[in-house]
Order: structure tokens, then C-alpha cells, then sequence
């Protein structure tokens, strides 16, 4: 981030706020999720930094500190927040960081790029089977089991995904496509794990 | 007599705000001073406001303590737990009307109103009146200091319309809010100031009407939210109807009379509710507790003996709802029980053994219980309200929204705007075009909740999209923009892309009150002030009578001798008249301060022969009463 505060000079961390003297700002145009944490772009991302960034921040802009100040100050603290907390949600997670960069690179959107391999498609046949198994038998090994399964699938597709966006590939470059049905199968693990969990918790419920 | 000393009312009223705990059982003020939250209340006095408020067949409604006294000889003029009726509709508190003694009716917009002694009241002019209770015993304790701005809790598993209502109900009291501040997370704060903590936090907070459970990391002085779950219909009132549908069933079956009663909600509702929550806490003193029904009227005096561990087999269900709760708020947050690096317990139902021992095995660790799980609410909205004020930068509290935010699509099902457990504020921006030539408006309709079905989430109303350009169809660009604010309160804002026109978003609120209607209630409200003005100097006059009858009792014992037949006589008649006017002059002002006045004046004598040669000279022309 190149730019200097307007009101104190110092070099702005984030374009929503100076950390250094507390002014806030109003966002021009659309800033990135990685320009409004003031990161460079990337795939790659220091979860600990990241939060640390997020807290600082927003001890400059949180609505808290302006709840007496007057209203377009007020009305300005909760909208910088709100994209603070947006573009957090983006970098803090792999799959939305990564969705946001083949976006922005120009690659394919979800519903653009539907095609999935065929042998995804055959193990995707595979876990519904086993999760309809487990539901009916009641049987916990047997989630475990595909918990587990899921999860390491679920981590070998981020790796692929991590060597595909480290480093940034070009603008509509072909690994692009790559990466959208990466994450489209990644949406479809999210969705089979979250209906593991509540399996887990209808049983612990009966229990 | 307040026991804030004097430095605290140098500082202005301005540079403060108080810490409101609304509660469904009992409500409570706190302030920052000196470095810590301290709980506001009169010496001699306790600091709770019960949320009871009693409708008298004249003069404005009583609220708290006396409300309570009253309700116990007059149960179908009181209500209580009005909390649980904050921003329902009729069908969603069916099981709670039961123990409302009297009719309710609905509003156009779905809010619901209690008929006592021919006016309807919603629970937003309820809660306000129990409000500005909390807030007149707070500013007593202060020496009637006037802090009107505040920040008031709310359970953090409240959705978009009970948040709204309490903010409504907190205008309607004439408070200036602050800050909505979830329960859990404002006890979180009370609890992180003694130690300089970091760690994973967990606040189980049962309350009388409402359970939530939140997870928090604090690092830093940053206590984040990472998680909460809960049910806004789960309290100790549910753990007091356990034991009293047992009684009630046994009861019925020794006086079969009473079965034709019992399907009427009212007094007899009432009455077992009271005694199983006496029943309950009984409870939580010793291992057996006796739950006794007694109605004069009917000639009934019933008791049955509860063991403690017939009252937790009871209740096991209610907490294990409680722990389904901690088990979500765990898995949305990717936590497992061993990650908790504490456990507090908040609220008073908590105070029950069953309760601890279930939470304590659940998470494998010993829970905190030092503060009073009754006031770390309080407690902790005054830090939060000592942080808004800018009162200082080291703490900050980021909360997250509750429940999904969606939208209705075509085929009824609901398409997530914002998720759960999203940090606040926070935003979405969702693109609309018309699917008609020259269609200039869009109609929607805003959920939230977790189920696929827009039908089973709650609805937050109708958005009205107005104003668009008439174009081709499929050409305007409408982009919605949704803002949950630090209160978790929405805001939905439009614009159309292509021509930069501003479109105009109309909400027809779902069990919820109009801007129009809150203004209404607070010119009605004003133009009661004097007539409620005049019922409180009344109450007070009558006390003060009271006292001074009293005075001149016992001064006519020590010093009536002394007086000359005529004086004796004066006094003796104007006591009696005194005597008179207390007792039925109850909301007459002017009656009341002539009585006073009176009896003042008459008993000027007695005074002075009551005096000693030096007291007599130091205290001439001082009254009775005043000494």
C-alpha cells in the first residue's frame, strides 16, 4: 500500500483507515479483499497475520469507538467494518480466497464451469451410498469412516488447488478451469461433511 | 439514601451510560466507576427489578418488587416473563399464553397485545414500562442523577424482530441506546477483566426465559465471538412448569373440582407457577424441596415433597436442549469440548446443581461461578457501555449475527445472503432485475433461520423494491444491499446499476412496530407523563404519610402528656384524617399533600415539647418529619 494518510501522512496500512492516527476513509471504487487487508496479492496467506491485521484494525474502526461520534462518522465506521469483516471472511477462508482470485483473474465462475471428471462423479455415487448406509444402520464407525475419507480427499484437493494459485497464474489462463472444479468438488465435500455433522448431532440429541 | 459516593456526579451525566440488563425474570442496572462495573441500587433495597408489572384498577401499571407483592394476591391483573413475547406473533407463544391471565389480541403487523383493565398494551410498552424501572432505581442510586443514554442486553440468539422490539421498547422508555449487546458475550466481558486471560471461552447462560450458549476467543483484550447457538424459548420458567404439571396433574386428581378451572389460563396458573419456582429454588438449597399450593378461596392447602433427583429426571430433557445447543455452537465453530479453555456459567438458572453437574461432566472442566450469575450481565454491559463512551481502547468486542439471513426464491426455498456466526458488522450485496417491460418494482421476502424452506424460517417482512427505471424486461440492474449493524439489526439499501437511480425499499415489519406507531406510543406516553407523574407523587406521598403517622404515634407516647388539651385534640383529629387519606386517597395527589401539610403544621408542638432545652434551639422550626 502506497498510499499516505490525508490527515496525518503516515503510510496507510488499509485504504478503510490510519492506524496511525485513527481517520477513516471512504472506500474508492472496489478494493480487493487482499488490498483492504493491505497484502499483497496471492494465494498464499499467514492465518496468524491475518488475524492480528483484523484486530487492528478494527480497534481503529469498529462501530464501538464512534457509537457518540456524530452519524455520517458513525454510518462510516459501520460500512468500513462491515467490508473489514467481509474481506476477512474471503482471506480467512481457502476455498473463498481461492474463489475470489480465479474470479478476479477472469477464470470461470461456479456456474459457468459445471463439467466434473468422471471418476469424481463415480466416487461422489460412492459416498452418498455410504453416508444413506450410515444413516440407516446407526452405525458411528461407519461415519467416522467416511469423515475421515472425505476430509483427506478434502485436503489433497486444496493442495492441488494451493500448487495450481502459488504462484498466480496469469489472466484466463488455463489452470483457472483447473481451479473451478477443484472448488466445485470442494463445495460438494462441504456439503456431504455438514451433513455428517448433523447426523452427529440428531444422534447425540437421541441419545 | 444512595451508597455511590460524590465523585462519581462530578463527572456528567453525558460522559456516562448505564448497563441495562433486561431480563425475562428480572432486570438490573450497572455502571462503570473507578476501574469496575459496580450493580446500581439504594441501600436497604435489592438490586434486582423484578420484570413484573401489575395492572392496578386505577392509576398506571406497577412495576418490579411491588408488582410482584401484588401479583401474589391479585395474579390476574399481573404479567409477567413479557420477554418471551418480544417481536412473536400469537402462534409462535401458544404455550405461554397459557399463564396469561388475560385477553390478547394481534395487531395488523402481527404484535401481540395484552388487554388489562380496558387498554391494550404491547409487549415493546412493557417492557419499556420495566425499562424505565431498571432505569429510575439505577439513577436513584446515583442520587438522581439523569443518565439517559445505555446499553441494553439482549439474548444472543435473538433474530432481527426481538432485537428491534427491545430497541423500540428502550425509545419508548426514553433512553438514548447505545448499543444492543448479546447477554453471553456482555458476561464474557465482566468475567475477562480480572485477569489479563487468553484462551477459548465458553458462556452458558441459562436464563428465566432464554438459553444461549457462546464461544469467544480472547486475545489481546479482543474478545471475538466465534460461535453461538441457543433457543429463545428455553428458560427457568420451563424447569418451574415441569414441576407444576406434575402438581397440577396430581392436584387434579385429588380435587377433581379444579380440573374445570385448570384449561382457563388465569389465577390458578399462576398460582402453581409460583409455587413450583419456590419448589425450585428450595431445590437447589437442599437435596428434597415442598411445593405448596395454596388457594384460601377454595379451601385448598396441598403440599407434595420433590427429591432432587426427581426434579433433575424431570428436567433432563431441558438440559440436554441446552447441550444440543453447546454441541452446534462447538461444531460451527470447529471446536470440540477439550479446546474450551474455561466454562462460565451465567444467568440464575444455573444456580441449579442438576444444572452444573451435567455442564461440568459435558465439558470435563469445573465451570467458573464466581461472579453472581445474576448480575454479570449487568456487570458486563456497563464495560460495554464504559467502551462505547470512550472510556477507554483496550477492549473490543467483535460479536457475530446468530441466525442465516435469506432470501425467498421463486420455488419457496430460501438462498443464503449472509451465513451464521458472521462476524458484525457485516454486509452482502445481492443482484435483482426485473423479469417484465417497464416493471418498476420488486417484491421479496427476507428469512432467517438455518431450514431449507423459507416457510419454516422466520420471516423478517415484505421488502417493497420501488422506483426502478421502467426498462426492457431483464435489463435493470437492481443491486440490494444487506447491513447487519453492531446491534445485529438490518438495513437493506438499494440502487439500480444502469441508471445510478436510488430505488426505494419499503418494509412491512413481521411482529414488529412502525415508525409510526412507536411515534404514536411516545406522544400517548407524554401526554400520560403528567397523570403518571402525579400517581408516582401519590405513592410516594402516601409512603411518607405513612412514616409520619408513624412519628407522631409514638411522639404522642413519649411527649403527649406535656401537650394542652387544645393542641392534643388538633393532633388528634388531623391523624386521624391523616389516618384517612393514606388509607383512601390512594392516587389523589392534592388530598394527600393537604394531609401532609396538615398533619405537618399540628404536629409542630408535639415537636418542639419533644426537644430538649439544646436539641429545642438547634432544630427550632424543623418538623417531625424531618427529624
Amino acid at each position: 500500500m502506497s498510499d499516505t494518510c490525508s490527515t496525518c501522512g503516515t503510510e496507510l496500512e488499509t485504504p478503510l483507515c490510519c492506524t496511525s492516527c485513527g481517520a477513516l476513509f471512504e472506500l474508492q471504487g472496489r478494493p480487493t479483499a487482499h488490498e483492504l487487508f493491505g497484502l499483497p496479492n496471492g494465494f498464499a496467506i499467514d492465518l496468524h497475520d491475518l488475524r492480528k491485521r483484523l484486530r487492528r484494525f478494527g480497534r481503529c474502526l469498529h462501530p464501538d469507538f464512534f457509537a457518540t461520534a456524530e452519524p455520517r462518522l458513525r454510518e462510516l465506521a459501520e460500512r468500513n467494518s462491515a467490508a473489514l469483516n467481509e474481506a476477512y471472511e474471503v482471506l480467512a477462508d481457502d476455498a473463498r480466497r481461492a474463489d475470489d482470485l480465479v474470479r478476479r483473474l477472469g477464470g470461470p465462475g461456479e456456474d459457468t464451469e459445471r463439467q466434473m471428471p468422471q471418476e469424481f462423479l463415480l466416487e461422489v455415487l460412492e459416498w452418498n451410498e455410504a453416508l444413506e448406509e450410515a444413516r440407516a444402520g446407526g452405525d458411528d464407525a461407519e461415519l467416522d469412516a467416511l469423515e475421515a475419507t472425505l476430509a483427506t480427499r478434502r485436503a489433497d484437493t486444496l493442495t492441488e488447488v494451493t500448487r495450481l494459485l502459488d504462484p498466480l497464474p496469469e489472466a484466463g489462463a488455463p489452470e483457472l478451469t483447473e481451479v473451478r472444479r477443484h472448488l466445485n468438488a470442494l463445495r460438494y465435500l462441504d456439503k456431504t461433511l455438514v451433513q455428517i455433522r448433523e447426523l452427529r448431532l440428531e444422534r447425540a440429541n437421541t441419545r | 439514601m444512595a451508597f455511590i459516593e460524590l465523585d462519581v456526579l462530578n463527572n456528567s451525566p453525558s460522559a456516562l451510560a448505564l448497563g441495562i440488563d433486561l431480563g425475562t425474570t428480572n432486570s438490573l442496572g450497572a455502571l462503570w466507576k473507578d476501574g469496575r462495573p459496580i450493580v446500581l441500587h439504594s441501600e436497604g433495597e435489592a438490586g434486582n427489578v423484578p420484570s413484573v408489572v401489575y395492572f392496578p384498577e386505577q392509576g398506571p401499571p406497577v412495576v418490579g418488587h411491588a408488582a410482584r407483592r401484588l401479583a401474589m394476591f391479585d395474579p390476574a391483573h399481573a404479567i409477567y416473563s413479557v420477554k418471551r413475547f418480544m417481536g412473536r406473533g400469537l402462534a409462535e407463544v401458544a404455550d405461554d399464553l397459557a399463564d396469561v391471565p388475560c385477553p390478547v389480541s394481534e395487531t395488523a403487523n402481527g404484535v401481540i397485545q395484552f388487554e388489562m383493565r380496558g387498554r391494550k398494551y404491547t409487549p415493546q410498552e412493557l417492557s419499556s414500562l420495566i425499562l424505565m424501572k431498571a432505569h429510575d432505581q439505577a439513577c436513584r442510586a446515583l442520587g438522581g442523577m439523569e443518565i439517559t443514554r445505555a446499553v441494553i442486553t439482549v439474548p444472543a440468539y435473538f433474530d432481527d424482530a426481538q432485537r428491534q422490539a427491545t430497541r423500540d421498547a428502550a425509545r419508548l422508555a426514553g433512553l438514548d441506546v447505545l448499543r444492543i449487546v448479546n447477554e453471553p458475550t456482555a458476561a464474557s466481558l465482566a468475567y475477562g477483566l480480572d485477569e489479563k486471560q487468553q484462551g477459548v471461552v465458553c458462556v452458558y447462560d441459562l436464563g428465566g426465559g432464554t438459553f444461549d450458549v457462546s464461544l469467544l476467543s480472547i486475545e489481546d483484550g479482543v474478545f471475538q465471538v466465534l460461535s453461538t447457538s441457543g433457543d429463545t424459548h428455553l428458560g427457568g420458567d420451563d424447569f418451574d412448569r415441569a414441576l407444576a404439571t406434575v402438581a397440577r396433574a396430581e392436584l387434579e386428581r385429588e380435587v377433581p373440582a379444579l380440573a374445570a378451572t385448570a384449561g382457563r389460563p388465569g389465577a390458578f396458573s399462576q398460582t402453581l407457577r409460583l409455587a413450583a419456582e419456590k419448589c425450585k429454588i428450595a431445590l437447589s438449597q437442599a437435596p428434597e424441596g415442598e411445593l405448596h399450593v395454596s388457594l384460601p378461596e377454595s379451601g385448598i392447602q396441598w403440599r407434595r415433597r420433590f427429591t432432587r433427583v426427581e426434579f433433575d429426571a424431570l428436567t433432563a430433557p431441558l438440559v440436554e436442549r441446552t447441550l444440543d445447543a453447546c454441541r452446534r455452537a462447538l461444531a460451527d465453530a470447529k471446536l470440540t469440548p477439550q479446546d474450551i479453555d474455561e466454562v462460565v456459567l451465567v444467568g440464575g438458572s444455573t444456580r441449579m446443581p442438576g444444572i452444573r453437574a451435567r455442564v461440568e461432566q459435558f465439558f470435563g472442566r469445573k465451570p467458573h461461578i464466581e461472579l453472581n450469575p445474576d448480575e454479570v450481565v449487568a456487570l458486563g454491559a456497563a464495560v460495554q457501555a464504559h467502551v462505547l463512551v470512550g472510556g477507554t481502547r483496550d477492549i473490543l468486542l467483535m460479536d457475530v449475527t446468530p441466525l442465516s439471513l435469506g432470501m425467498e426464491t421463486m420455488g419457496g426455498a430460501v438462498a443464503k445472503i449472509i451465513e451464521r456466526n458472521s462476524s458484525v458488522p457485516c454486509q452482502a450485496t445481492e443482484g435483482f432485475t426485473t423479469y417484465a417491460d417497464n416493471q418498476t418494482g420488486i417484491d421479496f421476502n427476507i428469512v432467517q433461520g438455518e431450514r431449507e424452506l423459507a416457510a419454516d424460517n422466520r420471516s423478517l417482512g415484505r421488502f417493497k423494491l420501488t422506483g426502478i427505471p421502467p426498462l426492457p424486461a431483464g435489463m435493470a440492474r437492481v443491486a440490494v444491499r444487506f447491513h447487519i449493524d453492531a446491534d445485529g439489526l438490518l438495513t437493506v439499501t438499494a440502487k439500480e446499476e444502469s441508471t445510478g437511480a436510488t430505488s426505494r425499499i419499503e418494509v412491512q415489519p413481521m411482529h414488529g412496530l412502525t415508525d409510526g406507531e412507536v411515534e404514536t406510543m411516545l406522544a400517548e406516553a407524554y401526554a400520560h407523563a403528567q397523570e403518571d407523574f402525579d400517581a408516582r407523587r401519590a405513592a410516594d406521598l402516601v409512603t411518607e404519610l405513612g412514616t409520619m403517622i408513624h412519628a407522631t404515634e409514638r411522639g404522642l407516647g413519649n411527649g403527649g402528656a406535656e401537650l394542652d388539651r387544645e393542641t392534643r385534640l388538633d393532633i388528634d383529629e388531623t391523624l386521624e384524617r391523616a389516618r384517612a387519606a393514606q388509607a383512601n386517597s390512594g392516587d389523589d395527589a392534592k388530598a394527600l399533600q393537604h394531609a401532609r401539610d396538615e398533619l405537618e403544621r399540628a404536629t409542630l408542638p408535639l415537636a418542639a415539647v419533644l426537644m430538649d432545652g439544646v436539641a429545642k434551639s438547634a432544630l427550632r422550626g424543623r418538623t417531625l418529619g424531618e427529624i
